[in-house]
């Protein structure tokens, strides 16, 4: 990529008269897979480069992307984005002011052992087709469904401050998901490995045994015991369904454009806002938002407004501490930036996004959690949400549970939900796994136009209260 | 404007003579311009403006029985030299068992108000004047909305279709969505209000309105009550109905079907819904929220019965999943990426192959005046919103809704008061059988993307209080 365009946009967007001007210049390639019932439904390879200019007059934001990289293109470019910031100045109250932050010059890579373009397409396409057909592991299972995805982003940012960061990453992932029937019961079963970094996750990982595992376990399910509801019981969740609801019940609430009502019209606000330093759950809970974990969907040191990245302490045991911000969000909140910002491609402007955000580890044993609970469910791996627009009444599906008797695991239960409030339920956990783990959510929604974004998301097996919902 | 056809038909014809050399049996390339200005709304004022053009080809190959997808930004030779060889390896190992092939030229009809000139040279300083017009009319509506939230879209886009068996169709389209939330506060008490609209020409954009309803709904609820859980009759408003319309386009395609919702796959040529609902796709509906002349590979518009009196008729198809099934493509090619990390804005999309899903889908409109569906419920519930709708079993269709806002008791025929927030939990394929009114008018319905010309329904449903 030609990085003195990224210079060169900035420079022209400054001369105009912007009062901050920052560009994205990406290139991306993107491969995806998808395999049903032994047919490649979809087989596609994607490539995309351009420029996205930021630009900031009299306190507004104007935005403006483009895919003609020509000098003549960018000029244009930067013209429509100053002039669309200037049009928005007439109707800003409180103009907008950017925390400060280092101008960093800085170049990094994800670590890649396995370059996805030097695995022939044709050999992905086998492997994958490989996989769906182990999902079919009797005549029961009456629908299988892989399906993968493939990207490397190389981005340049560049602002009017002097940043200058080059990011080279590369995401994969693969979802597999086994459809089961018997006489009138359909039920399925589905799981998810990804990473950044490249093709080595699929050697790494045995796929194969995977999808015979997803297949038995749709199977299984059919014979499994509809759940009842029960109000208030004692819940075990594992690391796979914690991933979903940290996500849904600490990740979303916690973007600082969400907690000044930013998102009032879309996904709505957060109850916990104005409430920091206060104490809303118990001391076993504690959670992080960190995106320079290595090798997690949600890994990158520095965020699309070039902030460098750190661990953000969201609630530490149990008092919140602080939001994921923008440079802009930072600024009215009076703390420092820290990295929340990131955009799908050049040709959107940043959000406020989750990198990972997880649960922060206890001093259980997971089969110590078991063995303690003296009547309880052990409720297992994440499945739909439907969450208020406070993140405050939430009810998340899980795909299977089992009932624990004096500390063991019984009945395995099907058609399972959980139902809850947040603080009531953030004040019921009494006991976290030392061991944590974050697992890839490849597909979080937000903005307008919407983006379809790749976080981590986790945290140890985690006890606590909640209403056990039966199917309807 | 400059018109990019021409640098798109350029473009076009180079990757077909490319194919040709390299011996390919068939070619197709699908050409997009599209543009998208963005003006977003938050704590009653301008946020930010914002603007994407989006210039792409999506190249689709058949050698033998293998075919082939991808897609780039750069049209330069060199890049579309490296184009065809990316279609060329994701062709390989993807042998069809069964014949396919493009579609053929066929006369391509002609729709009514779906491109306004307007529209397109609107300057961005007037589009942020008209979105914040709906901020100002729900601020002057009453002096207890204290906050307002929302977005104005304007989409212009033209595409070209060329393959190599002899089709070569352009379209243009333009189209907008302005949507606004309320919030109103008053002696302690906070009550949210909203509205959108959609529609295809400037002078459909009614900021005005939209800010006022939205302030409106918002103040009536100010004052609400609790709901007991319970099984109620429940009035499904224009968007609640667009919500659940929104789940059965999605049901209806094969596509979807058989990778994520799989609720109607068994269920062609049986009772879906009661026989008060019948369902139609009408792309050739003049001036229609998805009007278009051809779909997406270039094949006439056509409208077509989807659900007739409660019982399914058939899905929708493109040209592959129509071979797949052995059956003929019914017009209903849509180019959408719903992958991760890639670009998927409003309008024109170049990225994907061609998905089969509904293109101006709607509920037929019954003999009820919306009137009368209120005043002959006796005791029930009017639903004016529905928010973070989910399938929560596609195989099962266990279906729920936050109604966050807009929800009323209805007593004796009429609105008794405001209901505080609440769920709605039951399942779709019940929800749809238990309709018992329909309303006699299309309006445009629909939020975050998604609208459609929809009635009003009345059906029964589980609905619980939200603490």
């Amino acid at each position: 990529m030609k990085e003195d365009l990224a210079s060169f946009s900035v420079d022209y967007a400054s001369k105009l008269g912007a009062d901050y001007v920052d560009a994205r210049l990406e290139n991306h390639y993107n491969e995806l897979i998808t395999v049903a019932d032994g047919k490649i439904q979809r087989g596609i390879i994607n490539r995309k480069r351009g420029i996205g200019i930021r630009t900031l007059v009299n306190g507004a934001w104007g935005f403006q992307s483009t895919t003609d990289l020509t000098k003549k293109g960018i000029r244009q470019t930067a013209e429509i984005a100053f002039k669309m910031a200037k049009a928005s100045s007439k109707h800003v109250h409180t103009p907008v002011k950017l925390a400060p932050t280092k101008a960093y010059k800085t170049s990094y890579k994800a670590k890649v052992k396995v370059d996805l373009e030097n695995v022939a397409f044709e050999d992905k396409l086998k492997q994958i087709v490989a996989w769906e057909k182990k999902l079919h592991t009797s005549r029961k299972i009456v629908r299988g469904v892989v399906e993968y995805a493939g990207m490397k982003i190389n981005k340049i940012f560049v602002n009017s401050e002097g940043a200058n960061i080059r990011f080279s990453n590369s995401l994969t992932w693969a979802s597999l998901k086994a459809d089961s029937k018997k006489g009138a019961t359909t039920q399925f079963y589905e799981k998810t490995i990804g990473h950044s970094g490249g093709y080595e996750l699929f050697q790494k990982n045995d796929v194969e045994k995977m999808s015979l595992e997803i297949g038995r376990k749709a199977e299984s399910l059919l014979e499994a015991k509809a759940a009842k509801t029960e109000k208030d019981t004692t819940v075990i969740l594992d690391n796979d369904y914690i991933a979903l609801l940290v996500h849904e019940i600490v990740g979303h609430p916690s973007e600082g454009d969400r907690v000044l009502g930013r998102e009032a019209a879309w996904a709505g606000t957060t109850w916990w806002s104005g409430k920091i330093g206060e104490k809303i759950g118990s001391d076993n809970f504690t959670a992080y938002d960190d995106p320079t974990v290595p090798g997690t969907l949600g890994y990158y040191l520095y965020d699309d407004e070039g902030v460098k990245a750190e661990r953000k302490v969201l609630i530490e045991k149990g008092v919140l501490k602080g939001h994921m911000h923008s440079r802009e969000t930072a600024s009215i909140f009076g703390v420092k930036p820290n990295a929340g910002m990131r955009a799908i491609t050049f040709e959107y402007i940043p959000l406020i996004r989750m990198s990972n955000t997880f649960f922060g580890e206890g001093d259980w044993k997971k089969e110590e959690l078991i063995e303690e609970t003296k009547h309880g469910y052990l409720i297992s791996c994440m499945r739909h949400p439907s969450i208020d627009d406070k993140r405050y009444n939430w009810t998340i599906s899980a795909q299977e549970a089992y009932e624990i008797k004096n500390g063991e695991l019984t009945t395995h239960l099907r058609d399972v939900a959980l139902t809850s409030i947040a603080p009531k339920f953030f004040k019921s956990i009494n006991a976290a796994t030392k061991k944590i783990e974050i697992l890839p959510l490849p597909g979080c929604g937000k903005g307008d136009p919407m983006q379809a974004l790749y976080v981590g998301n986790g945290g140890p097996y985690i006890r606590g209260v909640a209403t056990l919902l039966g199917g309807r | 404007m400059t018109s990019f056809l021409p640098i798109l038909k350029e473009a076009g014809e180079t990757i077909l003579k490319i194919t040709e050399k390299r011996g390919l049996d068939e070619a197709e390339a699908y050409l997009v311009s599209n543009k998208v200005l963005t003006i977003r709304l938050v704590n009653n004022a301008v946020f930010e403006s914002k603007g994407v053009h989006d210039v792409g080809v999506g190249l689709r190959v058949i050698k033998g029985n293998m075919l082939g997808f991808s897609s780039t930004a750069d049209l330069s030779k060199k890049s579309l030299e490296g184009l065809v060889d990316a279609a060329v390896s994701t062709a390989k190992a993807r042998k069809l068992p069964f014949k396919y092939s493009f579609p053929k030229p066929k006369t391509i009809p002609k729709v009514a108000g779906v491109y306004d000139k307007k529209l397109v040279t609107l300057p961005s300083e007037k589009a942020v004047e008209l979105a914040y017009d709906m901020v100002g009319s729900s601020l002057a509506h009453n002096k207890k909305i204290k906050d307002n939230a929302g977005v104005l879209n304007i989409v212009n886009f033209e595409t070209l279709v060329l393959n190599t068996n002899g089709v070569s169709a352009k379209n243009t389209g333009t189209f907008f969505e302005a949507s606004l939330s309320a919030t109103a506060k008053s002696s302690g008490n906070i009550s949210e209000g909203s509205d959108a609209t959609a529609g295809r020409s400037l002078k459909e954009l009614t900021p005005k309105h939209v800010g006022e309803k939205a302030a409106e709904m918002a103040v009536s609820g100010l004052k609400s009550r609790k709901l007991k859980e319970g099984t109620y009759t429940v009035i499904l408003d224009y968007e609640p109905t667009q919500g659940v319309l929104g789940y059965i386009t999605m049901l209806v395609s094969p596509m979807i079907a058989r990778l994520y919702f799989p609720l109607f796959l068994d269920k062609i040529g049986k009772k879906v819904a009661s026989s008060q609902i019948t369902m139609f796709d009408d792309p050739l509906m003049p001036n229609g929220v998805g009007s278009e002349p051809m779909d997406d590979e270039g094949t006439p518009s056509k409208k077509q019965v989807i659900i007739d009196k409660g019982v399914l008729k058939g899905f929708v198809y493109d040209s592959f999943y129509a071979a797949i099934e052995k059956k003929k493509t019914t017009g209903n090619a849509v180019r959408a990426s719903f992958a991760t990390g890639v670009s998927s804005f409003p309008g024109k999309n170049y990225n994907g192959e061609p998905i089969p899903v509904t293109r101006n889908p709607y509920f037929k409109p019954g003999k009820w005046k919306r009137e009368e569906i209120l005043e002959e419920t006796k005791q029930g519930l009017l639903v004016r919103r529905f928010h973070y709708t989910r399938l929560t079993n596609p195989t099962r269709g266990d279906f729920t809704s936050v109604l966050r806002m807009g929800l009323y008791t209805v007593k004796n025929g009429e609105i008794a008061g405001a209901v505080a927030k609440s769920r709605l939990l039951d399942n779709l394929l019940s929800m749809l059988q238990k309709v018992d009114a329909v309303s006699n008018k299309l309006v445009v319905a629909g939020s975050w993307g998604n609208y459609c010309h929809t009635p009003m329904i009345r059906t029964k449903a589980h609905v619980a209080p939200i603490d």
